[in-house]
């Protein structure tokens, strides 16, 4: 499959579709991503489902994309991307971060191991070049869980799950969609400063809230903190409530506008009972 | 005898108006609210909500204009929205999401207004003391 990839890349390169082709890239047994500039650099490109290709660059809080901009000003990139790397674009651009003009598709499905590895519920991008869809993972047992148990259950857990916060801003740091340049959870306005752990669930909360429209379910929070708090959990239950709610999905179409920011002649909410 | 502690957001040009009325007209209301008056129910920004239940307070109470009649066109209809993700939101963190209450009075509906108040004041003594604040 790689070797699919790195000839489409280099097809791209040869026609001059695209003069620069970000994707994975292995260095020292370790996979991370890079900017390839020759055609012959392309041996070294390599697909991975866990590890992250978007990021916001801090302390700057620039997106990769706007960095490689700088560097290449114009220039045409082709990107390799998964189905959450093509999500995550989309909802960069509907929120003006990126222009998805200058940028060129080379969509590659994941796997079944790797969808079930990630618990992903979408594992393939709508621009599908290299690879064959597969089901993803609709059913979350964490969800599950969750929705059994009682309102008193459900803080005693949050509460016992938020105690073990370190307050290290990974989970804020590792998503691709945290764009913000003044963070709620800096601001003693929202939450208390200089205490661990942080409010319970007011810190926790800011987050949940800011990404309910336009988390796209890629894990990076959750796999970025150090104790284990499963914050997928309620983030996808969120993006469930929202489906339900306004028939809306983020990261599928860049001209949608989020439901939360249109009036309800736009956007019609349903009514529903809360679970 | 547990009296809660319930904290109104109201907008200037309806639900405030609405209160003003009951005011003038002595419909008695319920004395555990305290009101903030915003300029429109859109105004409210979930956090307002959180940060009121993490400082103790038992319920919020958000009084907008009727759908259609907002000042600034659109308002309230961002205030619905929101309200319902939020009440979903409560309930996964295990905070009752009838502690947050939505709804729709007019200028000239001191009576309704007063009507709502009491019935969320008693709604919010069933439900009983925020579970955040009682730790404290």
């Amino acid at each position: 499959m790689i070797k699919k990839v790195q000839k489409l890349a280099r097809e791209y390169f040869q026609s001059g579709k695209v003069e620069i082709i970000y994707g994975l890239k292995k260095h020292n047994n370790k996979v991370v991503p890079s900017v390839f500039n020759k055609e012959d650099e392309l041996k070294d490109l390599v697909i991975s489902a866990k590890e992250p290709l978007l990021n916001i660059c801090r302390p700057s809080k620039k997106n990769i994309i706007r960095l490689i901009e700088e560097k290449y000003p114009e220039a045409k990139i082709g990107m390799v991307v998964r189905g959450c790397d093509e999500r995550i674009l989309i909802e960069l651009s509907k929120r003006k971060q990126i222009k998805l003009d200058n940028i060129e598709l080379i969509g590659v499905a994941c796997n079944k191991e790797d969808a079930i590895a990630c618990n992903c519920p979408k594992p393939y991008p709508v621009h599908l070049d290299i690879g064959t869809k597969v089901d993803g993972v609709i059913e979350d047992k964490k969800n599950k869980e969750l929705l059994n148990k009682k309102l008193s259950e459900r803080l005693s857990f949050w509460q016992y799950q938020f105690s073990k916060c370190i307050k290290c801003y990974g989970c804020r740091n590792a998503c691709p969609l945290c764009f913000c340049k003044d963070c709620a959870m800096e601001q003693q306005e929202w939450t208390k400063t200089g205490e661990i752990p942080p409010e319970i669930p007011m810190f926790h909360f800011i987050r949940f809230y800011h990404l309910a429209d336009r988390c796209i379910d890629c894990g990076e929070c959750e796999a970025a903190c150090p104790v284990d708090i499963p914050l997928l959990t309620i983030s996808k239950q969120i993006r469930n409530d929202i489906k339900d709610l306004f028939d809306y999905e983020s990261g599928l179409d860049a001209e949608q506008e989020s439901p939360l920011l249109t009036s309800l002649d736009e956007v019609p909410m349903k009514e529903g009972e809360s679970k | 005898m547990f009296e809660p502690k319930i904290l109104g957001f109201c907008c200037n040009w309806c639900a405030y108006a609405g209160a003003d009325l009951a005011g003038i007209n002595r419909n008695q209301y319920s004395t555990n609210i305290r009101i903030i008056r915003v300029m429109c129910s859109g105004t409210i920004d979930p956090l307002y909500i959180m940060k009121a239940f993490q400082n103790g307070i038992d319920g919020v109470f958000i009084g907008g204009c009727h759908i259609g009649d907002c000042h600034y066109q659109d308002g309230n209809h961002r205030a619905k929205k929101r309200v319902a993700v939020v009440k979903r939101m409560l309930g996964y963190l295990g905070l009752d999401p009838r502690r947050v209450r939505l709804e729709w009075v007019s200028a000239a509906e001191g009576q309704k207004f007063a009507k709502v108040i009491n019935d969320f004041v008693a709604e919010i003594k069933e439900i009983g003391p925020n579970p955040l604040s009682r730790k404290k």
